[in-house]
C-alpha cells in the first residue's frame, strides 16, 4: 500500500525544488536572478505560455491531446489584427480580445464538435484542423509579419509597476497582461475546484464510460472544453503581439511541443485524469527560467535547444516511470488475485 | 413467500439477426440472492442490459415491484432502485474514494456546482451502510480490486436499491477477498436488498445464492434451488455436456529431468527453491497472492534474474538473461492476463499464433511463406479444437477459452520442452476449462513438460501429477494429488489450519 | 534482375543530374535584339504580387519607363508560390516578351521554363537567385561582406567607436548571416580598435523571433553591464533589442543595429534609440535587372565597373570566379529623416 503510494506520489514538489535549485544556479554565475528586474523579466516570459499550458493541461486531463492551440492563438489574433488595422480602429484593447477570444473559440468549438460528437481521435483532429488554421492563414489571408493597431501598441506599453534593480540601474516593467494570467488562473481553479462541469473533465479523464454511465454529457463536456482552450488561445494571441508590438503569423507556432511538455512536467498525467494548476505552473516556470536565463548562467544559446530537450526527457521521462511503475504494480496485483 | 421484486418473462431480444435471448425469464423475490449462470454468449449480460433499462427487449414483459413496464430507460431502473456493479465497477481510478461515492448522487440531483461538504457527507454516509473503513481521500487507483468492488457497492446503496445486480463480482478478487465480500452481500441481504450475482463459478454459485437461474445459448435450461444442484448438473446445464474428470497420472516411466532448479532464490520474492521437472509430468505450483508463485516463474521464463541459485535444462546450466532465451531454450510461458500480455488482439488469430516462429516460416529472403503460416496454422487449429470460422479474422472475436488456446497454439508452434501456465483457466468459462484440461493433460503425455501455478484448488488437484505448495516465497510442502484435498491444500497455503 | 534494375537506377540518376549540369550555356552577346527599341517588351516577375517589398519594386519599374520610355511591367503570381510563378513566365514567353526579369521562388523549380525562354531567344535576368543556371545574369545587392562592413560603421558610430559589442543572429544555421557577422567582425578589427567583442557570448541566436530577441536583449544586458552594442543581422533583432533597451532604461547607453524595415523600427527611430537600420531598395533592384536586360538587348558588353543606374547599383563587380552573379553596394541607411518615405 505505502508502496503504491509513494510512487504515484505527486510530482509538483520535485520541480519546485527544480526550480529553487536552478534560481540558486542562476544567482550564484551571474548574481542576476534574485533582482526586483529580472523577476519581472521572468514574469513577462511567463505569461504566454502559462496561459496556454492551462488550457492544454485541462485538455490533457481530459484524456485528451491538443496541438492546434498555437495555430488557432495565430490566425485569430492574425485576422483581428489586420481587421483593426484595415477599420483604423482605434478604440478600447478589449475589442480586439473579444474579437480574438470569439474567433478562437470558433476555431475551438470545431474541435470540440469533430472531438465529441463525432468521436474522432484528439491528436488526429488537432493536428488536422492546427494545420488548416496554419493553412488559412498564410493562404487565404496571405499572412506576413505586420504591424499591430494603435490600441494594441498602447495596451502593450501599459505596465502595472517598474522594478528597479539598484545596483545596475536597470529597470523592468510587470506588464498588464500579467492581469490575464492571473484572471484565467482564479477562472480555471474555481471551474475545476467547484463546477461539476470540471469535475467532469477529471471524471472523463479517468474513465470516459464510467462518466457516460454516471450521467455526465461527454460530449458537451468535450465541446465546451476545446472551445474554452480555442477561446483563452484568442487571448493570448493578443496578449502576445501586444507585449512586442508586433504581429508576426509564425511567433507563436511551434510552442505547443514545449507548453506540452511543460505541462507533462508539471506531473499532469499523460494519459487523462491527473493534473494541477500548481504543477502546470511550476512546469512552465521551469521551462521558463531555462530558456531565458543560458546567457545569465553563462551558456552560449546554441546550447538551448540541447538544454530544453534534456530537461523535456528527464522531466517526462520521470513522470512516465512513475506511471509506469504505479501500473505494473497495480496490474501485478490484479494479475495474481 | 416473498413478494417478487422482479419478474421478468419471455424477453427476446436479438441483435442484427443474431438472437441474443430467446424468451428468457426470471424472477427474484425480495431479500433474495439469486445466481444467474451460463457461459459466455449465453446471453447474461444481454438480459442485464434489458432489466437495468440498456436494451429495450423486442418481446416479453418486465414487472418490477409489482409494476408492469413496456418500456424502462436507464434512469428509471435507477429510479426504481435496481443498480448494476459493472466487472469493471465503473469507477474513477484518478478521483477520490469521495468523489467517486458522491458524483453520481449530484448528477443525479443535476447539480452544477461542487459542493466537497456535501459530498463528503455522503460519501462518510455511503460507507457506513456496509462498514466499510476506507481512506475518502484516496484516490481510487491506489485501493486493491476488492476495496474497488466495495466502493462500487456503496455506490449503488445511495440509490434506495432494491435489487443490486453484479456481474462477474469474483473475478479478479482472492479468496480472501471473496469471503468478505459475501460477508458484504448476505449484510445488504438483511437489509432486505435483493441480490443478483452473475457467475460461472459453481463453488460461489452453492456458497452465496439461495435459487439459480442458468442459461445456455439465450433460453432457460434450468433454474430452482440452489440445494437442488451438485458439479455434474450444474455443469451439464451450463455446457450441455457431460464431463467426467479423474487426477492425471503420468504413465510414463520417470525419465531424467527437463528443467532442474536448484537453490533458487530473489530477495523479497522467493527463496531457495529447488525442484525437478520430467517429461511427461505437470507440476501443479499453487500458494497465495504474493507467495511468491508469479515471480519464480518469471524467473524460470527470463523476465527476471534470480539472485542465487542454479537452473538447468536437460542437465545443462543455463543463464536466461531476456526472454529471449528463454524461448530459445525451449520454454513457454503463458500469462494469467491472456488480454493484455499475451495476445495482440486486434490481429489476426492466425498471426497471434505464429508470431514466434516467424523466424522459421520465412524464405531465404526473409518473407514470410504464407503457405507455411497458413498449413501450421489449420494443424493447431485442429489440433486445438479452437473455435474459429476463419484464422484471418481478429483473436479478440474469439472467446476467453479460444484466446487462451490461441496463446497456447503459439507456443505448441515453437517447439517446446517446458511449458509454463499461470492460472491458464482464471476467468475461462467451464466448457472451455475442461477442454484446457484436457489439452494439458495430452500434451504432457506425448512428452511435455508442464507447470502450472494456480489457486484454484480443484483445477490443481485435477491436472497436476505432483504439487508443491508455496508460502512465503518458500516451498513448505510437495503432496500427491491422489493423497490430498482440497482443504488440506487450502490450509498449507494460507498455513492457518 | 537486381543488378539491372541498379543500372537502370543509376542510368536515371546520371540523367537527373545531367541536366542542370550540363545545362546549355548562352553567350549575352548573341541576345542583341534586331528589333527597334520602342518595340521592345520586357517583364519583371516578382516573387508575389501583392507583398510590400515587391509593391514597392514595382514603382521602380514604373519609374524606369518614365526615365526610357521603353515598354517594361511588372506582373507576378497572386502568391508566394514556385509553380504559380512558372506558370506566370510560361505566358509572358507566350505573349513574346524579349526580356524577362526575375526574382525566383525557388530557381530550381524555375530551371525549364527558364530554359524554354533562353531557348526562344527571351533575356533573362535573375534577383536573389545566384544559383540559377537557365539565366544570362544574376544582379544581387551587395556582398556579404559590404553589408556587414556597413552594419558595423552604423554600429560604430552609435557606440562612439568604443565599448564591448556581441553580435546577434536569426539562427545559427543561417549562412548570410554569419557571413554578415563575421565580415562586421573582421571590419572592427581592423578599423575600431577601442571595441570589443564579448569573449564570453560571441554570437547569440534569436530563433527568427522577436520576441526571443528581446529576451536575449535583456539577459544579455543584466549579465553583462559593459555590454553597450548588439550588431544584429535578422530584422526582428532590432526591434526586440531596442524595446528591451526602452524598457532596461538603458537608452543612450546601449546600441543596436541590423537590416530592418522601416515600419517595424519607426517607433525606435523616433524616440532615438536606434539612430539607423539598414535596407536595401526593392525599387532600385528592380530599376537595376530592367537596366541590365536593356544593356543586353542593346549588344552591349557587362563587365566589372559596369553602372546599372539603381542608387547603389552604380558599379557592379563579378563575384568570385563568376562570369553570371553580379554583386553592388546597394544598401541604404534609415534613419528618422527617411523613414516615413518608404510607405513599407
Amino acid at each position: 500500500m505505502i508502496s503504491i503510494r509513494s510512487m504515484t506520489r505527486r510530482s509538483e514538489p520535485y520541480v519546485f525544488a527544480a526550480i529553487v535549485a536552478l534560481s540558486l544556479l542562476i544567482q550564484a554565475r551571474s548574481g542576476q536572478f534574485f533582482t526586483g528586474n529580472n523577476l519581472v523579466d521572468l514574469a513577462r516570459a511567463l505569461i504566454v505560455p502559462a496561459l496556454f499550458s492551462i488550457g492544454c493541461m485541462l485538455v490533457i486531463v481530459s484524456g485528451g491531446i491538443d496541438v492546434s492551440f498555437t495555430a488557432i492563438a495565430s490566425l485569430a489574433m492574425y485576422v483581428t489584427d489586420k481587421t483593426l488595422l484595415a477599420s483604423g480602429y482605434s478604440g478600447s484593447v478589449l475589442l480586439a480580445y473579444a474579437m480574438s477570444g470569439a474567433l478562437g473559440l470558433l476555431m475551438g468549438a470545431l474541435n470540440g464538435g469533430l472531438i465529441g460528437f463525432l468521436k474522432l481521435p484528439t491528436l488526429v483532429v488537432t493536428l488536422g484542423t492546427g494545420s488548416l488554421f496554419t493553412g488559412v492563414m498564410y493562404g487565404v489571408f496571405a499572412a506576413s509579419a505586420s504591424d499591430v493597431p494603435p490600441a494594441i501598441a498602447a495596451h502593450g506599453k501599459q505596465t502595472l509597476f517598474t522594478a528597479v534593480n539598484l545596483e545596475s540601474g536597470l529597470t523592468s516593467n510587470m506588464p498588464s497582461q500579467v492581469l490575464i494570467l492571473v484572471g484565467a488562473l482564479v477562472l480555471v481553479f474555481l471551474l475545476i475546484r467547484y463546477t461539476m462541469l470540471g469535475r467532469g473533465i477529471y471524471a472523463i479523464g479517468g474513465d470516459e464510460a464510467a462518466a457516460e454511465r454516471a450521467g455526465f454529457s461527454v460530449a458537451w463536456i468535450k465541446l465546451f472544453l476545446y472551445s474554452f482552450v480555442g477561446l483563452l488561445a484568442g487571448i493570448t494571441g493578443v496578449a502576445r503581439i501586444s507585449m512586442i508590438s508586433y504581429a508576426d503569423p509564425s511567433t507563436m507556432l511551434g510552442m505547443e511541443l514545449t507548453v506540452i511538455a511543460a505541462v507533462v512536467l508539471g506531473g499532469t498525467r499523460v494519459t487523462g485524469g491527473l493534473g494541477t494548476l500548481t504543477g502546470t505552473i511550476f512546469g512552465v516556470t521551469l521551462m521558463t527560467i531555462l530558456a531565458n536565463s543560458l546567457i545569465l548562467i553563462g551558456i552560449p544559446t546554441y546550447w538551448s535547444r540541447v538544454f530544453t530537450g534534456a530537461v523535456i526527457i528527464v522531466g517526462t521521462g520521470v513522470s512516465a516511470r512513475q506511471i509506469g511503475s504505479a501500473r505494473r504494480r497495480v496490474r501485478t496485483l490484479q494479475k495474481e488475485a | 413467500m416473498a413478494a417478487s421484486i422482479l419478474k421478468v418473462v419471455g424477453i427476446a431480444k436479438s441483435f442484427g439477426g443474431v438472437q441474443a435471448l430467446k424468451g428468457v425469464s426470471l424472477e427474484i423475490d425480495a431479500g433474495e440472492i439469486h445466481c444467474l449462470a451460463g457461459e459466455n454468449g449465453s446471453g447474461k449480460s444481454t438480459l442485464i442490459k434489458v432489466i437495468s433499462g440498456v436494451h429495450e427487449p423486442d418481446a416479453g414483459s418486465i414487472e418490477i415491484v409489482g409494476r408492469r413496464l413496456s418500456r424502462l430507460s436507464p434512469m428509471e431502473a435507477i429510479a426504481l432502485g435496481i443498480q448494476v456493479i459493472y466487472q469493471d465497477f465503473s469507477v474513477f481510478p484518478n478521483l477520490s474514494v469521495m468523489e467517486n461515492l458522491a458524483l453520481n448522487m449530484e448528477l443525479m440531483d443535476k447539480r452544477a456546482l461542487m459542493n466537497w461538504g456535501r459530498a463528503r457527507a455522503i460519501a462518510a454516509h455511503a460507507v457506513s451502510l456496509i462498514g466499510f473503513e476506507v481512506d475518502l481521500d484516496e484516490r481510487v487507483e491506489n485501493l486493491s480490486v476488492a476495496d474497488r468492488q466495495l466502493v462500487a457497492i456503496c455506490r449503488a446503496l445511495l440509490h434506495d436499491s432494491k435489487l443490486i445486480i453484479m456481474d462477474e463480482p469474483t473475478s479478479a478478487l482472492t479468496k480472501k477477498e471473496v469471503k468478505a465480500l459475501f460477508a458484504v452481500i448476505k449484510s445488504l441481504q438483511s437489509r432486505g436488498i435483493s441480490i443478483l450475482f452473475v457467475s460461472h463459478k459453481l463453488d460461489e454459485v452453492f456458497e452465496i445464492s439461495e435459487r439459480f437461474t442458468i442459461l445456455r445459448n439465450g433460453e432457460n435450461v434450468a433454474a430452482g434451488s440452489t440445494e437442488e444442484l451438485d458439479h455434474r448438473t450444474f455443469a451439464f446445464h451450463m455446457t450441455g455436456r457431460e464431463f467426467a474428470e479423474a487426477s492425471y497420472k503420468s504413465d510414463r516411466a520417470p525419465g531424467p529431468p527437463v528443467l532442474s532448479v536448484k537453490g533458487l532464490s530473489q530477495v523479497g520474492s522467493y527463496e531457495g527453491i529447488s525442484f525437478d521437472l520430467a517429461q511427461g509430468e505437470i507440476l501443479g505450483i499453487t500458494g497465495l497472492l504474493g507467495s511468491g508463485r508469479t515471480e519464480l516463474v518469471e524467473t524460470l521464463f527470463g523476465i527476471s534474474s534470480p539472485d542465487s541459485g542454479s537452473i538447468e535444462i536437460a542437465g545443462r546450466e543455463v543463464r536466461m538473461r531476456s526472454v529471449k532465451d528463454a524461448i530459445a531454450l525451449g520454454i513457454g510461458y503463458v500469462p494469467s492476463d491472456r488480454l493484455t500480455e499475451g495476445l495482440f488482439l486486434p490481429q489476426s488469430i492466425e498471426r497471434n499464433a505464429v508470431i514466434g516462429v516467424l523466424g522459421r516460416l520465412c524464405n531465404s529472403l526473409g518473407l514470410l511463406n504464407r503457405r507455411a503460416v497458413a498449413e501450421l496454422m489449420s494443424k493447431w487449429i485442429a489440433e486445438l479444437s479452437i473455435a474459429a470460422k476463419d484464422p484471418s479474422l481478429p483473436v479478440k472475436t474469439l472467446s476467453g477459452g479460444n484466446q487462451q488456446k490461441v496463446v497456447l497454439a503459439r507456443w505448441l508452434a515453437s517447439e517446446l520442452s517446458v511449458l509454463i501456465l499461470n492460472g491458464p483457466t482464471m476467468g475461462v468459462d467451464i466448457g472451455a476449462k475442461y477442454d484446457i484440461h484436457a489439452l494439458m493433460r495430452e500434451l504432457a503425455s506425448k512428452g511435455l513438460a508442464i507447470i502450472i501455478v494456480s489457486d484454484d484448488l480443484p483445477e490443481v488437484l485435477a491436472c497436476a501429477s505432483r504439487i508443491l505448495v508455496m508460502r512465503d516465497g518458500a516451498f513448505i510442502q510437495e503432496l500427491e494429488p491422489a493423497t490430498t484435498t482440497e482443504s488440506r491444500l487450502g490450509e498449507l497455503s494460507t498455513g492457518v489450519a | 534482375m537486381k543488378r539491372s534494375f541498379v543500372s537502370v537506377l543509376a542510368v536515371a540518376l546520371v540523367f537527373v543530374l545531367a541536366v542542370p549540369l550540363f545545362g546549355q550555356s548562352y553567350d549575352p552577346m548573341k541576345f542583341k535584339s534586331s528589333k527597334p527599341q520602342a518595340a521592345w517588351k520586357i517583364a519583371l516577375v516578382p516573387k508575389d504580387a501583392t507583398n510590400a517589398w515587391f509593391v514597392r519594386m514595382e514603382s521602380g519599374v514604373k519609374r524606369y519607363a518614365k526615365d526610357t520610355g521603353i515598354n517594361v511591367f511588372q506582373k507576378g503570381p497572386p502568391k508566394t508560390d514556385a509553380a504559380m510563378q512558372a506558370q506566370v513566365i510560361e505566358d509572358l514567353i507566350a505573349q513574346g516578351v524579349d526580356a524577362i526579369c526575375v526574382v525566383p521562388v525557388d530557381p530550381s523549380a524555375l530551371e525549364p521554363v527558364l530554359g524554354k525562354a533562353l531557348s526562344k531567344g527571351i533575356v533573362v535576368i535573375d534577383h536573389e537567385g545566384a544559383s540559377q543556371q537557365n539565366c544570362l545574369y544574376d544582379i544581387e545587392a551587395f556582398s556579404n561582406e559590404g553589408l556587414g562592413q556597413a552594419l558595423m560603421q552604423v554600429l560604430a558610430k552609435s557606440m562612439g567607436e568604443k565599448g564591448t559589442y556581441t553580435t546577434m543572429v536569426g539562427n545559427v544555421t543561417n549562412a548570410s548571416h554569419n557571413e554578415w557577422a563575421d565580415a562586421g567582425v573582421a571590419y572592427q578589427k581592423a578599423k575600431y580598435p577601442n571595441m570589443t567583442l564579448l569573449a564570453a557570448e560571441p554570437r547569440v541566436e534569436i530563433m527568427d523571433n522577436l520576441d526571443t530577441a528581446y529576451q536575449r536583449a535583456k539577459e544579455l544586458f543584466k549579465k553583462y553591464p559593459d555590454l553597450k552594442g548588439i550588431f544584429g543581422t535578422s530584422s526582428l533583432s532590432t526591434p526586440g533589442t531596442a524595446r528591451a533597451i526602452e524598457e532596461l532604461g538603458l537608452k543612450g547607453k546601449a546600441f543596436v543595429t541590423s537590416v530592418g524595415l522601416p515600419n517595424e523600427n519607426k517607433p525606435y527611430l523616433k524616440s532615438g534609440t536606434v539612430q539607423a537600420v539598414m535596407l536595401w531598395d526593392s525599387a532600385e533592384a528592380g530599376y537595376a535587372m530592367l537596366a541590365t536586360a536593356v544593356a543586353v538587348l542593346k549588344g552591349e558588353k557587362i563587365a566589372n565597373g559596369i553602372n546599372l543606374k539603381g542608387k547603389g547599383w552604380e558599379s557592379m563587380t563579378f563575384a568570385p570566379e563568376s562570369t553570371k552573379v553580379l554583386l553592388g553596394k546597394s544598401w541604404i541607411s534609415i534613419t528618422k529623416d527617411n523613414v516615413d518615405s518608404f510607405g513599407f
